[in-house]
């Protein structure tokens, strides 16, 4: 290896170490390229925004002078962000440091003689993909407009909008769908072709010689012909020969066929793709989501939990590898998906950060083994979120335990607790049920106690409950994790505790603002 | 001489659970069985079981227990079934305490037509519990262990006897939290048999011999209250 090769292949090691290097081009290939980066909507807007602006300026110069320093901004300030973008794009498409480590490799692995000519070809060779690929050419003609004084260049502000294919989800996937039909639509291009080429010509010998004929040249035939199969009929060249009509017959048969054809496999692509496309939607609204309850399985217990949750302030997600159920989900106004709660490429799929988005995961299968095996998977993913998980029979508590679940729901024991309960002190438990359940207009709440509220009251004797016709039950403090009942007076309240009260909605309402309100003398 | 029972209908966990959690509370705790349940091998706590079919006329269950003071619990797993069952205890006897379990709203109120004196709906009680768990963390532990659990806080029904200083005296006027350590969460009105009125709500109620006050305190101060009202009443 001469001096030279092993100086660059030295460099690649080089930058293929360097962590600045690296993070840098992370960063550009999240906002550029990650749709799952939680900024690069944000660039997206910034770009559509830029082109927008780019195709109104140019709507506005045609009939009348536009501002200097518009001009300016059309033609330099947006060409030469795109051309950043572009080369930005140029740049994280591929690495070149990688492919001449691999080839420099490989080379020593086989002992083999390494040419440097050889690597700096396939990398080439890799950027040129990018460099020809459809979406890096419309993103070349829109910076030509920087060549102003080329008047043509000018119009390629037009294919500006054509950018929007990147920054637009829903034409990817309208792209995307009828990229599924590419080869119905090549059959239909070439019997288009065929008869488009095949008509212009008859049309031609038939009409060409006849002087009251407007189709004097091929174009005219050609012309007429597009026109024609297009079922669009402008009228302004027609057969007037009874053989060119004869041939109009069959171009108007054929490009009936044509159209039906066309729709027909535009609707097949769509039928077939629809529930797809459905599911990208999904797993991108459930991705923009901030805070949610997950919730694996819906069947009975879900769905009554998730009535309960209806007036949350989180977002409730239903997981569940049974359509049907996920149907049911949607139908009860849900974001739902067809996701194997039990498969950690679920979570993959969806693309979420467990940790940071999800408050709760809710196990909620009618089946201890469905439960403990979502349970384990969840687990294994994140050690911390918080599972809870519903448990049809005891004796699994223990499994459900080892693989991880947080709190544990088990119906039948919750039956004999209740039982007791009913036999014992049944009015005792009826005003426990009907306030939790806010039956009767009075409500029990958890008030947290923030820093607004310490400045203004210090003790439970200036919280003053029994002037709102408030209960105050008891305090939970933060401090020791321990709940006081029926807290003295004296007892100062510190930030980050819990009020536990009890009232009607309207004072409870007035209470908070009380607390809130109240400046310490 | 006849017994304060509780009759549990089903051979199943259900019925288990309360047979384990009703044992210290009855001097006869018994499981009826269907003939098709009983193959199933469950842990029997000490419990007795006899069989039953649908079409019984209950005349032996009448012979040994004190209907006045006895429950019956039906929680067949088939809806059908224990509403049938629900409805032919009910038609035999009028005054027995039934309460029955359902798994959905529909049979619920089909229990209750049905003559069930209570019904715990079973799918919404543990959807509710789950929520409260997730929305209001706190309120659910503590709640759960006054009701369920064996910890420091007690909730009680207490009566108030006929001798009681603080009859004819306003609900607003007097607070026990202070004096007795309790907190009263509501009142049942002597005249309004099982109706309840929350505490919060009580402004001018005056007070009477026979009300029965819903109380959260501490066992001991509890006992105390007991002692200044009169008597417990669960």
């Amino acid at each position: 290896m001469n001096f030279f090769t092993r100086l660059v292949v030295d460099f690649a090691y080089f930058l293929n170490a360097s962590i600045a290097y690296q993070r840098q081009k992370r960063f550009f290939y999240d906002i550029l390229e990650n749709d799952k980066y939680q900024y690069k909507k944000y660039f997206d807007i910034f770009m559509i925004v830029l082109i927008f602006s780019s195709v109104a300026i140019l709507i506005a110069e045609v009939k009348s002078e536009i501002n200097i320093y518009l001009k300016f901004f059309n033609i330099y300030i947006i060409s030469i962000i795109f051309l950043v973008e572009y080369a930005l794009r140029f740049w994280i498409s591929s690495s070149v440091s990688e492919v001449i480590i691999k080839k420099s490799e490989h080379s020593v692995a086989l002992d083999r003689k390494f040419y440097l000519y050889k690597a700096l070809l396939s990398a080439a060779k890799e950027k040129l993909r990018f460099v020809l690929s459809i979406k890096a050419i419309i993103d070349l003609l829109a910076i030509l407009p920087i060549f102003h004084e080329l008047r043509l260049l000018r119009l390629f502000v037009v294919f500006r909008v054509f950018k929007l294919f990147r920054y637009t989800k829903s034409f990817q996937a309208f792209a995307s769908v009828l990229a599924t039909k590419k080869f119905e639509f090549f059959i239909l291009f070439i019997f288009s072709s065929i008869v488009v080429f095949v008509s212009s010509v008859l049309v031609y010998v038939m009409e060409a010689q006849n002087p009251k004929s407007p189709i004097n040249t091929l174009f005219d035939a050609l012309y007429w012909s597009i026109v024609t199969i297009a079922t669009v009929g402008y009228g302004d060249i027609v057969a007037v020969t009874t053989e060119g009509r004869m041939v109009a017959i069959f171009v108007i048969i054929a490009g009936v066929s044509v159209l039906a054809f066309t729709t027909s496999i535009v609707v097949s692509a769509f039928t077939e793709k629809l529930d797809e496309v459905r599911e990208i939607r999904t797993v991108d609204t459930i991705r923009g989501l901030k805070h949610f309850y997950l919730i694996c399985g819906y069947e009975s217990v879900a769905q009554e939990v998730v009535k309960k949750l209806k007036n949350t302030k989180y977002s409730v997600i239903v997981l569940d590898e049974d359509a049907q159920r996920v149907e049911n989900a949607k139908k009860d106004g849900l974001i739902a998906i067809n996701y194997d709660p039990g498969d950690v490429e679920s979570y993959q799929k969806l693309g979420i950060d467990v940790d940071l988005q999800v408050k709760t995961i809710l196990c909620l299968r009618e089946s201890d083994i469905e439960n403990v095996y979502t349970t384990l998977t969840v687990r294994s993913i994140s050690k911390d979120v918080n599972i809870i998980s519903l448990l049809m029979d005891d004796t699994n508590r223990n499994k459900l335990n080892f693989a991880g679940a947080n709190e544990i729901f088990y119906p039948k024991g919750l039956v004999g607790m209740i039982a007791k309960e009913l036999t014992g002190r049944p009015v005792a438990f009826e005003v426990i049920h009907a306030l939790r359940n806010d039956y009767y207009g009075v409500e029990v709440e958890e008030i947290l106690v923030d820093d607004r509220m310490i400045q203004n009251i210090l003790y439970v004797k200036e919280l003053n409950s029994a002037k709102f016709r408030i209960i105050l039950l008891g305090i939970y403090k933060k401090s020791t994790k321990r709940f006081f009942f029926n807290p003295t007076d004296s007892m100062i309240l510190e930030s980050g505790d819990y009020l536990l009260v009890i009232g009607n909605h309207a004072f409870m309402r007035e209470f908070e603002i009380y607390m809130h309100k109240k400046k310490r003398r | 001489m006849k017994k304060k029972a509780a009759l549990i209908f089903g051979y199943n966990d259900y019925a288990f659970e309360i047979a384990k959690n009703l044992k210290s509370g009855y001097e006869k705790v018994t499981i009826y069985t269907l003939g098709s349940e009983v193959e199933l091998p469950k842990n029997c706590h000490d419990v007795d079981i006899k069989n039953f079919d649908l079409s019984d006329n209950w005349s032996n269950i009448d012979e040994d227990i004190d209907r006045e003071n006895s429950i019956a619990f039906c929680v067949l797993e088939d809806s059908a079934e224990n509403i049938f069952l629900t409805i032919s205890l009910r038609s035999s006897f009028a005054n027995l305490n039934i309460i029955a379990l359902s798994n959905n709203k529909q049979t619920a109120s089909k229990l209750q037509m049905a003559g069930a004196n209570k019904v715990i709906p079973l799918v919404q009680t543990t959807a509710e519990m789950i929520a409260e768990m997730l929305q209001k963390p706190i309120v659910k532990e503590v709640f759960h262990n006054i009701l369920f659990q064996s910890g420091a806080l007690k909730i009680a029904q207490v009566k108030i006897n006929e001798q009681n200083s603080y009859i004819g005296k306003e609900v607003s006027e007097i607070d026990w939290s202070i004096k007795y350590g309790v907190v009263v969460l509501a009142l049942v009105n002597k005249d309004m048999s099982s109706e309840f009125i929350y505490s919060s709500k009580i402004k001018h109620h005056i007070i009477d011999k026979d009300d029965i006050f819903i109380v959260v305190g501490y066992a001991k101060d509890i006992m105390e209250f007991e002692k200044m009202t009169g008597s417990r009443c669960d």
